[in-house]
């Protein structure tokens, strides 16, 4: 991994290179050891001020995390990175966006413009169509395990899916994400309490919805 | 402070079935009602289950060059080379792949071309136009009244 490789040669060198090729054009970046270890804020003011080197230390710190959790809402490999880089280049075209003054830790603030982008994505694109008739087999493993697993997992995502926004938003953040729940309540904008019921909210509903299936019924 | 069953539930759906990573102020309290309890017991195996069906979410991991396409997409376009004269002529000897000594021959005649023609054409005064022609005579249009049919 990238990141794994930089962090380790911060110790042996000054400079560190950032080389990745695109489309036959070589992305070269020096990354100035110093810099890499600049918290999220330090470097915001530098992209501020147009420095390309912080900006790619930035994404290349971040980049997966955002990843995945628009991955969590937009279930497409390709649109979740697409996501990632918009949000991204929104950035470093419009750095004045993030404002120190407010108090956010970047990783917050980013958090929101991901998951704004990712529900006009959704939007735009109406999700997933999973078949309405779908059903779980029986538990006995059978020569269509493979295809049993596809079809819990896409049940799953649709019952994730139909959750409220904010009660998928919690679970997204909290279960899949790991955050913490104030971490959690401040991207979404509610106090910790409101936050927490939206899990509670949102995991009793799960529950409920994913022993119907397992025990045999459709919806 | 102990713990009643309904605290419980709603601590455990709210945390997660792993208790140890419950806050510290609970976690605590929240062991020791586990341990006598086995009803408790049950709801935290119906939890860890339930969880377990949760993380067999689909995930695909991303491009491996992800934070490098973002990086060279942000990378500031290459100008357009501006345009000169000198380049543009030298693209035109190149093109048609004339030598310089021919390529200045033709440029001259081609100057002297139109410095006769400009010559020719100020000096020329049958081409002048009489402006008596083509003066509008304002007074008679004002006092035209119309054809009388």
């Amino acid at each position: 991994m990238l990141t794994a490789g930089i962090v380790a040669s911060v110790a042996y060198s000054k400079d560190i290179l950032f080389s990745s090729n695109h489309g036959g054009r070589q992305i070269t970046v020096n990354m100035d050891a110093k810099r890499l270890n600049l918290d999220d804020e330090s470097l915001i003011c530098q992209i501020q001020e147009g420095s390309h080197e912080a900006f790619a230390i930035l994404v290349d710190r971040h980049s997966n995390r955002f990843y995945r959790i628009a991955y969590r809402f937009v279930s497409s490999k390709d649109d979740a990175e697409d996501i990632v880089q918009e949000a991204f280049l929104k950035l470093w075209n419009r750095p004045n966006l993030w404002d120190a003054g407010k108090g956010a830790k970047f990783t917050t603030w980013f958090y929101r413009v991901v998951i704004n982008l990712c529900f006009d994505h959704r939007k735009k694109k109406k999700m997933i169509n999973l078949p309405e008739d779908i059903e779980f087999a029986d538990e006995n493993p059978g020569p269509d395990v493979l295809y049993d697993v596809h079809q819990k997992q896409a049940v799953l995502e649709r019952l994730i899916q139909e959750l409220p926004e904010r009660q998928q938003l919690a679970v997204n953040l909290c279960f899949y994400e790991g955050l913490s729940n104030s971490e959690a309540a401040q991207i979404i904008g509610v106090k910790v309490k409101a936050l927490q019921s939206l899990v509670m909210r949102a995991k009793t509903t799960l529950k409920y919805n994913v022993k119907q299936f397992l025990d045999g019924g459709s919806r | 402070m102990t713990m009643n069953f309904e605290q419980f539930k709603e601590k455990l759906l709210m945390y997660g079935a792993d208790i140890r990573g419950w806050p510290k102020d609970i976690s605590s309290s929240a062991l020791k009602a586990l341990d006598n309890s086995p009803e408790l017991q049950k709801l935290v195996e119906d939890e860890k289950r339930f969880e377990g069906v949760l993380k067999t979410r689909k995930y695909e991991e991303p491009s491996r060059d992800l934070a490098g396409r973002i990086v060279a997409a942000a990378l500031p376009k290459k100008k357009k080379t501006q345009r000169n004269f000198g380049v543009f002529f030298s693209e035109v000897l190149s093109e048609f792949s004339l030598s310089r000594r021919a390529f200045a021959a033709i440029s001259v005649s081609l100057i002297f071309t139109l410095i006769i023609g400009f010559t020719i054409g100020y000096s020329n005064p049958s081409g002048s136009a009489s402006t008596e022609h083509y003066e509008t005579h304002l007074e008679d249009f004002l006092n035209y009244e119309g054809d009388v049919l």
